[in-house]
């Protein structure tokens, strides 16, 4: 089985991966153009969260080789904001574990595996997620059974930030640091939106880079749209406790059309998506 | 926990011998022998806890490594569980039955619809608990993880039983719900046959009453009540259902066509549990047969009592059921006891 790596850091690398980024974009624009839509601004925000993990941090077997979610010789994603489906498969996509146009064409489509909320039907999604607060738990699992094979897989787990307003994400920290799991790495996508309106005005993460680390992290915050600030938080070196990524992020980044306006769910029209789509290319010419 | 007897015989390999020289040890505490056995040879077994496990479990003094404790956190026990699972770990996690209800979506996600192969064993079971009072009661459990599709879900009677469904679950690949009490319950006296998830075993024949319960408590229950109902003459047959799910839906039609009213004896809810299962199968299969559903009477205990007498308030005793039996047996009526002793 071929084992990709993670890559030395270069301004070439970036280049190629903000490509990707784009890449992503418009394939997620499309997705919403679907019968059905998207979580648009959540799938948006964690564009270069997702393109930093496959493109550059993890360890990732060939997709070809692996159908199987469990894959034993890489690293782990557990992605908790599973309603950003669109935007994991789209990524997934980017990076060849499913076919963009399948991916298109069936998306929410009777007796497709691309359902709204995150499949592990689908090649590459490890876990079914979708209700929230689900993820750490899952990763400090992952974590403590590689320990436990005395393997060195990584695990990453993507929340959203409102997301953690469940209680569970907050059990499962404790577990992190008590049992000092330096494999694993949280990253919060924090886009300040959830469904009903913006995070701060409902169950707001105050001081979250301070929680995480009165929770036994070593926290990171950056700009969650800065591949190269992502990259360097997602690998410089933890002291045998957990690890967390603060990522500012924007709902709907990258599409200036969406600036400011509360893009947590959207199906476009064809006329809305040529916009959209013209409105991506303007914005990264 | 009650210390286990020295130069004692192999649990696994001898388990009747073994558990008749630790006969002081209730079905929970023998769940956890027969684990640790089992783990001796398995080194994918692995055991997590939130808080419970109590003094002497053998498991984490046998398998440290192999035992997590997480703390008082049911909820991300289950998903730790599931993700473990994933590695290729048999995963064993314990609470109270009560307690699980806490982190029914994670089971529901993580095990159910993720189809993990982790077994969830739970005691305190029904009102075992009894004199804690209901927030210790679990008596909806067996119809919530019923309900769950792929779920296997088993309540074993006595410790025989819970030895060899241990072993059951262990070897069976998915996820498994299996429910035992809290304290410490009588060995059935009554023939053995082997252990198989999803077939019930006939512990006594009859033609008048067909008797279906599981557990500790209802399938004692029903051995007694089949005891009474025989000394005023009425023939009932009992069946062990100890596996609420997949249900052995051929072991219940066999045993409506052999007699003339069902009888279910479960420490659960009615609703949910086995009675509604066997009513379930008994409507859809079109059996016939009226089912009179003994157990739980879909409310809290908010009083305090001691095990026996929270299930006597439910009606759970052999006199009170054999009675109810009697008044709802339909025609013909049973032959007094003097014709059928004469024949």
């Amino acid at each position: 089985m071929e084992v990709t790596t993670a890559a030395s850091a270069t301004g070439s690398d970036f280049e190629s991966l903000r490509t990707r980024a784009r890449n992503v974009r418009r394939l997620i624009l499309q997705l919403a153009g679907t019968a059905t839509g998207c979580h648009l601004g959540g799938c948006l925000s964690v564009v270069e969260i997702l393109i930093a993990l496959f493109g550059h941090v993890m360890r990732t077997q060939s997709p070809a080789s692996c159908y199987e979610p469990s894959r034993y010789d890489s690293d782990h994603l557990v992605f908790s904001k599973g309603h950003a489906a669109a935007g994991l498969y789209a990524a997934l996509a980017e990076f060849g574990w499913v076919d963009a146009q399948l991916l298109i064409e069936s998306y929410n489509a009777d007796g497709s595996p691309f359902t709204g909320h995150a499949n592990a039907r689908v090649p590459g999604v490890e876990f079914s997620t979708g209700s929230l607060g689900h993820g750490l738990g899952l990763g400090v699992g992952l974590a403590l059974g590689r320990r436990l094979r005395e393997e060195t897989n990584s695990v990453f787990v993507v929340c959203g930030d409102g997301e953690m307003g469940e209680g569970s994400n907050w059990e499962a920290m404790q577990l992190a640091s008590q049992h000092r799991l330096a494999n694993l790495t949280l990253i919060v996508d924090r886009n300040g939106g959830q469904n009903d309106g913006d995070t701060e005005s409902i169950l707001a993460q105050r001081d979250l880079l301070q929680r995480l680390q009165t929770f036994g992290f070593q926290a990171f915050e950056v700009d969650g749209h800065d591949l190269g600030a992502l990259c360097q938080a997602l690998q410089a070196p933890v002291a045998s406790r957990p690890r967390a990524v603060v990522a500012n992020t924007q709902k709907g980044a990258g599409l200036p059309m969406l600036q400011g306006k509360h893009a947590h769910y959207a199906t476009f029209t064809a006329t809305q998506l040529r916009r959209a789509l013209r409105s991506l290319e303007e914005a990264s010419s | 926990m009650s210390a286990v007897a020295q130069n004692s015989s192999d649990l696994a390999t001898t388990p009747e011998q073994w558990l008749a020289e630790n006969i002081a040890l209730s079905n929970r505490q023998i769940f956890r022998h027969a684990l640790a056995r089992f783990a001796d040879v398995d080194a994918r077994i692995v055991l997590l806890e939130a808080d419970l496990a109590g003094n002497g479990d053998p498991f984490p003094a046998r398998h440290g490594n192999r035992f997590f404790n997480v703390g008082i956190c049911e909820a991300t026990m289950i998903d730790m569980a599931c993700a473990m699972a994933k590695l290729g770990y048999i995963v064993f996690a314990h609470t109270f039955a009560p307690f699980v209800m806490r982190a029914c979506e994670q089971v529901r996600n993580g095990m159910a619809y993720g189809q993990a192969n982790v077994k969830l064993v739970c005691d305190y079971g029904g009102v075992a608990g009894a004199f804690f009072g209901p927030t210790h009661h679990a008596i909806e459990d067996l119809a919530i993880l019923r309900a769950m599709p792929g779920m296997t879900v088993l309540s074993p009677a006595d410790a025989l039983e819970t030895v060899h469904a241990t072993q059951a679950i262990a070897s069976h690949d998915g996820p498994v719900y299996m429910r035992l009490g809290r304290n410490r319950v009588s060995r059935l006296q009554v023939p053995r046959v082997t252990f198989e998830i999803g077939r019930a075993n006939c512990l006594k024949e009859g033609s008048d009453v067909g008797i279906i319960a599981h557990g500790e408590v209802g399938v004692a229950v029903a051995l007694c009540t089949a005891q009474q109902l025989e000394d005023m003459g009425v023939s009932a047959l009992v069946m062990n259902m100890h596996t609420l799910k997949p249900l052995d839906e051929a072991a219940v039609a066999e045993t409506a066509h052999r007699t003339r009213l069902l009888v279910t004896v479960e420490e659960h809810n009615i609703l949910g549990g086995l009675g509604g299962a066997i009513c379930e199968v008994v409507c859809s299969l079109g059996l016939g047969r009226r089912v009179l559903r003994l157990g739980l009477q879909d409310r809290y205990d908010a009083y305090a009592g001691s095990h026996e007498y929270l299930l006597r308030g439910h009606g759970l005793d052999a006199e009170v059921a054999a009675q109810r039996i009697v008044a709802l047996l339909p025609h013909p009526r049973p032959m007094a006891q003097a014709t059928r002793n004469s024949i």
